[in-house]
């Protein structure tokens, strides 16, 4: 399966990307956009799958530096 | 990954037979790019669809009203697109001229460039590839707007 996800960014000023994946965001998941590092906070199926591909939504929100 | 195992995999191909994509991929060239290249200009002639085979680009849209505003025109980045994504599609399906600028975001990326004259040429000769090519377009456009409506409203949610 490929999934293709829709990344979008809250919190910060950021386009957000449509990439496609091995494997299914899930919540709690970080992952690297660019030079930033984000926390995965909702993910939703988009549109229902076609093919070998999967449709997903994920909302993302900026790791938070605890330095 | 070759560019094959790519095209095979890319949206923009799903449902054709290898043999059909593999006449697409006789139309087309691969094109490398490093970060900050503009691949393509807004509102500049429009005459190939890419489909991303390795790395990222960013789509970036002039704010304003260009005709208003003198000078170099200030980008506004709407989306960074990644590995199987296309895009240049918009002026495939309308024939206008660009409607973004679309900028490398990553060394050696990887495109596969195909001419929008050949398309056609393909489609009309081939209806069954035009039929599924454009379904696949059509889709894209309905996600790539999918997303910019959920950005909209996340960022308007108090984000």
């Amino acid at each position: 399966m490929i999934y293709k996800v829709s990344y979008v960014i809250i919190g910060r000023s950021h386009p957000g990307e449509i990439v496609n994946m091995d494997t299914p965001p899930r919540v709690g998941d970080q992952i690297q956009l660019g030079d930033e590092l984000f926390e995965i906070i909702e993910v939703v199926d988009l549109i229902p799958p076609r093919g070998e591909f999967a449709y997903l939504h994920a909302t993302c929100k900026p790791v938070e530096n605890e330095s | 990954m070759s560019v094959m195992d790519v095209l095979q995999h890319s949206e923009l191909f799903l449902e054709l037979t290898p043999e059909q994509i593999e006449r697409i991929a006789a139309l087309g060239r691969e094109a490398i790019y490093d970060a900050g290249d503009i691949i393509i200009s807004e509102g500049g002639r429009s005459d190939e669809v890419y489909v991303i085979c390795n790395g990222m680009v960013e789509v970036e849209v002039a704010q304003g009203t260009v005709h208003d505003v003198p000078g170099v025109p200030q980008l506004s980045s709407i989306v960074r697109l990644g590995q199987g994504q296309m895009f240049g599609e918009m002026a495939l399906v309308d024939s206008g001229t660009r409607s973004a600028t679309v900028r490398c975001a990553q060394d050696g990326t990887v495109l596969f460039a195909i001419p929008h004259i050949d398309f056609w040429d393909l489609f009309e000769s081939d209806y069954q590839i035009g039929f599924i090519v454009m379904r696949n377009i059509a889709a894209d456009l309905s996600f790539k707007l999918r997303h910019r409506n959920l950005q909209t409203r996340l960022a308007g949610g108090g984000a």
